[in-house]
């Protein structure tokens, strides 16, 4: 688990709805994360990106939806979504990114 | 809110406003909560966006919206706090600030300057004195005849005033030239039409009779290639005939639209309509001397705001007149020709104003109806020309501005000294210029 790889976990923070809610109720902050990124991974990569504590990591899969487009089947790509739950006092300010 | 004004060279104001940081936020907030109603960011609804999240995506629009905004409205409170009557647009520069601090702006503008009306007491206007006389009469019923002049073919020798009908060939250095010849030309001696020489060379001349005449182009000729040339003519004389005036009878006063009352009606109408002129032309004189005497005695500083205002109107209406009269607006007139004459209307219109306000001197709406009536009589249907300018605000307003206008010059006549000097009618109405164009 090098630190190159870990750069790379995270792909994108979900701005949303339910992501703000969870947020706010329960300190979880949810990422898009790469389809293969393991939960040790995650919780790393969060703690090393954001400096913070992190006290649980949760994961879904989403399959990605069979499109088609006339004839043409296709199909979107599955997105691995990881809700992280932060350890009490820690905090993730999206400033920039969001 | 804080204000401080900086008096720069002339009428230049540099104020300065700072907004406490309070008044700010709240501004900001309550924009902020306006567009949060609205907003749309995908992830949410519409008017579901938590705030904070419009805070991160909207803050710098809405921090210049609302810096907009209270630029608008503290504006003229600040002006209205420091008594400034600004004249045109304000620039206005933001200062660099903190959020924490609130915002602040510095406005630079010219402010109206403030008109002191002068005493005029001491001043002296010439009113001209002037009668129409029987010989003023004669004359112009001279001119009115010799308008309708007939000519009369005659044989004796052409003499001063005599109309003769030429063909005439001219030459330099032997060769025929451009517009030198012409046949069947009629020409009036001593109108001083052709080139000096030309027709003098004729006097004395009978029917059929040829003559050369060896003259020089004068040297400000307007063809350049012929000016300061000499020059051969071979002149043909076809006809002379001498000018007949039309006998002042019935028959001539029918000519001139006066169906009853014979030669004597025509005297009345000439006589009346003369003195009209005459009153118009005075007023004419008379106001422009009060006008100048306002703009000498009441030294005004223009702002240049105005001024460029008054100049791009002048420029504007000059384009309009030459597209009217059919010329190609395609000149380039530049805006620095009007600067002057914009320069006089402004500080004339200020010193105006001024005299109104000081003197309370109100439109008198009796005058205002004369005026149209009078204006009126000269159009077929006078009853359809008052309707249409009492309808027309727009109309009525120009006529209104020239009564006030006239109201003025009554109040500057009572001021200052009058004198007066009589004059004659040919002198007054051809020798002063006009003074009636419209100044404020």
């Amino acid at each position: 688990m090098n630190n190159d790889r870990l750069m790379q976990v995270l792909v994108t923070p979900v701005v949303s709805e339910k992501s703000t809610v969870a947020a706010d109720s329960s300190r979880q902050f949810v990422f898009h994360v790469l389809p293969d990124a393991s939960k040790p991974e995650i919780r790393k990569a969060v703690e090393m990106m954001f400096d913070v504590k992190v006290d649980a990591v949760r994961v879904v899969n989403i399959k990605g939806k069979h499109k088609r487009f006339g004839r043409l089947m296709g199909r979107r790509n599955n997105i691995r979504k990881a809700y992280v739950k932060l350890a009490e006092g820690s905090d993730i300010d999206f400033g920039g990114i969001a | 809110m804080q204000v401080s004004v900086e008096s720069r060279e002339g009428l230049e104001r540099r104020m300065t406003v700072e907004i406490p940081a309070e008044m700010v936020n709240g501004a900001l907030e309550k924009r902020l909560r306006e567009i949060a109603r609205n907003a749309k960011i995908d992830g949410f609804r519409p008017g579901k966006v938590p705030l904070s999240i419009i805070r991160q995506r909207y803050s710098g629009q809405a921090r210049q919206e609302v810096f907009g905004d209270l630029v608008q409205s503290t504006y003229f409170q600040a002006l209205a706090k420091e008594n400034l009557q600004p004249a045109g647009e304000p620039s206005i520069e933001p200062l660099q600030m903190e959020p924490a601090e609130g915002l602040g702006y510095v406005a630079v503008f010219e402010v109206m300057p403030e008109v002191k009306l002068q005493d005029l007491s001491e001043k002296v206007i010439v009113r001209p004195q002037v009668e129409v006389t029987d010989a003023d009469l004669d004359a112009m019923i001279l001119k009115l005849r010799k308008q309708r002049t007939t000519w009369n073919e005659i044989t004796r020798k052409a003499q001063e005033g005599d109309q003769v009908t030429i063909d005439f060939k001219g030459f330099i250095d032997g060769e025929a030239f451009d517009g030198g010849s012409a046949e069947g030309v009629p020409l009036v001696l001593g109108t001083s039409s052709m080139i000096p020489g030309f027709e003098e060379g004729l006097l004395g001349v009978e029917s059929g009779e040829n003559r050369t005449l060896e003259l020089n182009f004068p040297e400000e000729y307007r063809a350049k290639h012929l000016a300061g040339k000499a020059a051969k003519f071979d002149v043909v004389v076809k006809k002379i005939a001498e000018p007949i005036l039309p006998e002042v009878d019935d028959e001539f006063a029918k000519v001139f639209g006066v169906a009853e009352g014979g030669v004597n009606g025509l005297h009345k109408e000439i006589r009346s309509n003369m003195e009209r002129e005459l009153q118009e032309k005075i007023r004419g004189v008379l106001k422009e001397q009060a006008m100048d005497l306002l703009l000498e005695v009441n030294e005004v500083t223009v702002p240049k705001a105005l001024i460029g205002q008054e100049a791009a109107a002048l420029q504007q209406q000059t384009k309009q007149n030459m597209a009217q009269n059919g010329q190609t607006s395609s000149i380039d007139l530049p805006l620095n020709l009007f600067e002057d004459q914009a320069k006089r209307r402004v500080a004339l219109g200020l010193i105006l104003g001024e005299v109104i306000r000081e003197n309370k001197i109100e439109l008198d709406n009796e005058r205002v109806r004369t005026r149209v009536e009078q204006f009126a009589q000269s159009y077929e249907d006078p009853q359809e020309v008052i309707d249409y300018y009492l309808k027309d605000k727009k109309q009525l307003a120009a006529i209104e501005n020239v009564v006030l206008e006239e109201q003025v010059v009554d109040w500057v006549m009572e001021q200052v000294k009058v004198e007066d000097k009589a004059r004659n009618f040919d002198d007054l109405m051809n020798n002063s210029h006009t003074g009636t164009g419209s100044d404020s």
